[in-house]
């Protein structure tokens, strides 16, 4: 930015946006085993850490990216809020707008996380209730296996203003596409049942626990042909996880978790909203300078903080483009290696998958042997915490509930990931482990409280 | 005036007498923290910048942040095990040492939220869902004062105005001679504002208006709140915590709210939301719904998904880091006060302006007039002045536009040049500040002045 008389200047950046010493990328040399393990070194290399799903992963060189970010706020915030921030922030909502091949980068917003964007979507709706534009009694369809702080938002921005809540039973374990298609065209019945409008449904991309990939192209049709207002994909795990190509998905909303899968610092995520959906007055929840503005812009300022995680999208472009095929081989990979593994742990208990491979991303849902006594969620927490703390072993195990009539039932799956830092060693540990247990009689009952 | 004194650091006698610590923690032989030590912890400061407005952003010495990257390090080396075992005890052992700092009577009532926007929406967002759900009438109404600070004022409109709420504005004098002032246009205000059949549901008070800056008897508003049937009354001391002492118990409100990363050293961004104990069975909840405690605000905030909470986790180090200095907090808050008011009289001085309020009603700010030949006729003018003096002159000072107040009879103060003051500047003092800051905007306004410069020169690009 030119100051008016060319003289004086004080600002300490030079109108960029990126931070100055970020690395130019060399076309030609991809990444090496040994370069991974570097910007993956602040791991704790005593760990088997098959669980990205929960938290994600972050490498070096996007933590040093934000450092610099902080310390440029930090060094003079004024002359940051006035210079650096917004056009930093857009040339991230830029990048992703790329990426997931949005129309415009206004339908591009960046929040913190996807429970937040879920809350922006479903805010909306306890508004519409109590403005009257809806009815009492009009519908919301979310899955059954929809986060538990999705569920809560419903709850308090849905059942609360008046409107009525329908779940779609999924089965687990799954078999097909159509198995979680017949559910859904089942919900949208009962939710039509007593003539109501269905105004929303959320539809997650890939389910938390258990974790399934959702056939959503062919849930969003159906919503259309069904009259269903408007569909929200939630896709905490989206970007870097599955296809995210909004055009193709056809969805009104659609958010994703960036730190998840795509390599950002906690936390930051996205929230598309297509320019032609109705009903479409979003506001952030909170509300500051910018509100009116629109909620990309809204968004951009929600008082003080350190947007530094916001801020590092094209450094972690940067970053995904130093592997072959960029993060679609990134993607492709992680879902060929992580099936592998899966196949061998469930062979190696004699157990099975929670899904068939092309239900899954990066993730997928193992059988654990049955002698292992799981009988609840508790149980399933004693087992990880045990895991954690005997096996160094990090990961997620999921109940599932016997179904009567049901013969020596597997009631325990366990979600292992693979991202690129992962190595086969960190499932045989985990397959080990298991293997260990089940040679001792181990059963979740001799664990304390 | 001139500036042969430089190179003086404020207050240099008293910072190496002896030490008169309070804190039990501290070993008593250690020396108070030193002039080169404090250049140190904020030598990330850019140099040559006139920092004088830590009012907006704050500030966070290098310690501090260091501590921070740690709890950030160890998040991103075991987040399971941070989020199963570290995250909570962390959080609650900030929001014990805030209890104690504030006099509140449990843990319970202490949340810690993103800012005080943040806690406006929370607060408002209660407020929105009364008249949703018709336990308040339609035109019931909510108090502000007219200078609240603009993010407030748009929430109140997101969830009040648009529930089927009306607001009353009370404006308070400015420039303001003493607190009765403060107090009768408040009282008259309220009086004013009322309507038959209507209920004050709620009344949002800054303890420190931000612009214009000044510090209200809190304590005594909130006297009138009750007076007047205002049913709940929301503090928001965005710039308090580090500034004044803060007793929860005396000023009485239901809520109150206060950034740590403005006065009291956290990196951004970290505020604490205080809800009196019977308000939190009466449906608190933040904006993001969450997962881990239902409707429990306190522990619930904690975990509004995934988060880099670091920034509140570091209380304890800005504890650490404020005990450094003799007086511990105390001293810091007592210095500042003395130093930017020594300093605001300066300015006013030179430039034969005044100064917005006696110093008695500031902590850490001041609002200093500015001369009135600069011609700041609005609030655009007055943002462009503060570029100009950003960039021109490696200044960084907010400015406040005054516009002339309907209330007021007589023609507001005047400068020595018998011009009317219509602009003020906030400037502000931490620790990290010096003399030569403040005679740099000195100077930088008295060279404006002498080049007949107007606000009507600058040219937007």
């Amino acid at each position: 930015m030119a100051s008016p008389d060319g003289k004086h200047r004080r600002s300490g950046t030079n109108g960029e946006a990126k931070p100055p010493d970020s690395k130019k990328l060399k076309l030609s040399a991809l990444i090496t085993d040994e370069e991974i393990q570097s910007e993956f070194s602040h791991h704790n290399a005593s760990v088997a850490r098959i669980n990205n799903g929960s938290f994600g992963s972050c490498p070096q060189s996007v933590i040093s990216a934000q450092q610099r970010w902080q310390l440029r706020f930090l060094r003079q915030p004024d002359s940051f809020y006035v210079n650096d921030l917004k056009p930093g922030v857009l040339e991230s909502r830029e990048a992703i707008r790329s990426i997931i091949n949005a129309d415009d980068v206004s339908e591009v917003s960046i929040v913190d996380n996807a429970t937040t964007a879920a809350a922006i979507v479903l805010q909306q709706m306890a508004w519409a209730f109590a403005e009257g534009r809806f009815e009492k009694g009009d519908v919301a369809v979310m899955l059954h296996y929809a986060y538990g702080a999705v569920k809560k938002s419903m709850e308090a921005y849905v059942t609360r203003a008046g409107g009525r809540v329908v779940e779609v039973q999924l089965p687990f374990p799954v078999k097909s596409n159509e198995e979680i298609i017949t559910e859904f065209k089942l919900a949208l019945e009962r939710g039509k049942l007593k003539g109501q409008r269905i105004r929303l449904a959320v539809i997650d991309h890939v389910t938390s626990m258990p974790s399934v990939v959702i056939p959503v192209k062919e849930l969003v049709k159906i919503c259309r042909e069904e009259g269903v207002d408007q569909v929200f994909v939630d896709a905490a795990h989206g970007i870097g996880c599955v296809d995210v190509d909004m055009k193709e998905i056809g969805a009104d909303f659609y958010a994703s978790n960036l730190h998840k899968w795509f390599f950002c610092p906690p936390s930051a995520a996205f929230l598309y909203c297509r320019k032609s959906a109705k009903f479409s007055d979003l506001h952030h929840p909170v509300v500051s300078h910018e509100y009116g503005n629109g909620l990309a812009i809204e968004s951009t300022w929600i008082g003080t903080r350190d947007y530094s995680s916001q801020l590092v999208v094209p450094s972690v472009v940067e970053f995904v483009n130093r592997f072959r095929g960029g993060i679609e081989g990134i993607k492709k990979r992680n879902h060929e290696v992580v099936v592998w593994m899966g196949k061998m742990l469930a062979e190696s208990w004699g157990t099975s998958l929670g899904c068939p491979p092309d239900m899954c991303s990066s993730m997928i849902m193992v059988g654990l042997p049955s002698c292992l006594g799981i009988m609840s969620e508790r149980d399933t927490l004693k087992l990880r915490t045990h895991l954690r703390d005997c096996f160094r072993v990090e990961v997620p195990i999921y109940y599932r509930a016997p179904k009567e009539g049901e013969i020596d039932p597997v009631t325990g799956y366990a979600r292992i990931s693979h991202q690129v830092y992962n190595k086969p060693e960190d499932y045989e540990r985990f397959r080990d482990a298991i293997k260990k247990l089940v040679g001792d009689n181990f059963t979740c009952a001799s664990l304390s409280a | 005036m001139n500036g042969g004194d430089d190179t003086r650091n404020l207050g240099a006698a008293h910072r190496n007498g002896n030490n008169h610590h309070h804190s039990a923690k501290r070993p008593k032989i250690s020396l108070p923290i030193s002039e080169s030590e404090i250049r140190e912890e904020f030598s990330h400061h850019e140099e040559g910048v006139a920092r004088i407005n830590n009012g907006s952003f704050g500030s966070c010495p290098a310690s501090v942040q260091s501590a921070q990257k740690n709890w950030q390090l160890r998040f991103l080396r075991q987040p399971d095990d941070f989020y199963h075992n570290t995250l909570s005890e962390g959080v609650l052992h900030s929001r014990t040492i805030i209890k104690g700092l504030i006099n509140a009577d449990d843990v319970e009532e202490i949340s810690l939220v993103d800012n005080a926007t943040t806690a406006a929406a929370i607060v408002l967002q209660q407020v929105g869902r009364g008249f949703a759900e018709s336990r308040f009438n339609p035109g019931d109404s909510v108090v502000m004062l007219h200078c609240a600070f603009q993010a407030v004022k748009k929430s109140i409109q997101a969830y009040v105005t648009r529930a089927g709420g009306s607001v009353v504005e009370v404006e308070l004098p400015f420039p303001v001679t003493s607190k009765e002032e403060v107090i009768d246009a408040f009282r008259l205000g309220l009086r004013r504002g009322k309507q038959d059949g209507k209920t004050y549901r709620l009344a949002i008070i800054d303890h420190i208006t931000s612009m214009p800056s000044v510090v209200l008897p809190v304590k005594d508003l909130v006297s009138i709140c009750r007076e007047e049937g205002v049913e709940r009354v929301f503090v928001d001391a965005a710039h308090a915590i580090g500034s004044v002492k803060i007793d929860v118990k005396e000023i009485g409100a239901e809520f109150y709210v206060s950034n740590l990363h403005k006065w009291f050293f956290c990196p951004p961004s970290v505020a604490f939301l205080y809800c009196k104990k019977f308000e939190l069975s009466k449906d608190m909840r933040h904006p993001v719904a969450f997962q881990e405690h239902g409707n429990d605000l306190p522990v619930g905030n904690a975990w509004t998904g995934t988060r880099d909470y670091s920034s509140q986790l570091v209380v304890h180090s800005a504890m650490e880091f404020v005990e450094r200095f003799e007086g511990g907090l105390e001293g810091i808050m007592a210095r500042n006060q003395r130093d930017v008011v020594e300093m605001g009289k300066m300015l006013a001085d030179s430039w034969g302006t005044n100064l917005g309020s006696p110093p008695e009603m500031c902590a850490s700010m001041v609002m200093v007039g500015l001369p009135s030949r600069l011609l700041i006729t609005s609030g655009d003018d007055a943002l462009r002045l503060r570029s100009y003096l950003r960039v021109n002159y490696g200044v960084e000072v907010p400015i406040h536009y005054q516009a002339q107040s309907q209330r007021e009879e007589g023609d507001g103060p005047r400068d020595k040049d018998g011009g009317r003051i219509t602009g003020y500047a906030r400037i502000s003092h931490q620790v990290y500040n010096v003399a030569d800051d403040y005679y740099k905007f000195r100077d930088a306004i008295n060279e404006l002045l002498k080049k007949e410069f107007t606000c009507r020169m600058i040219f937007t690009e």
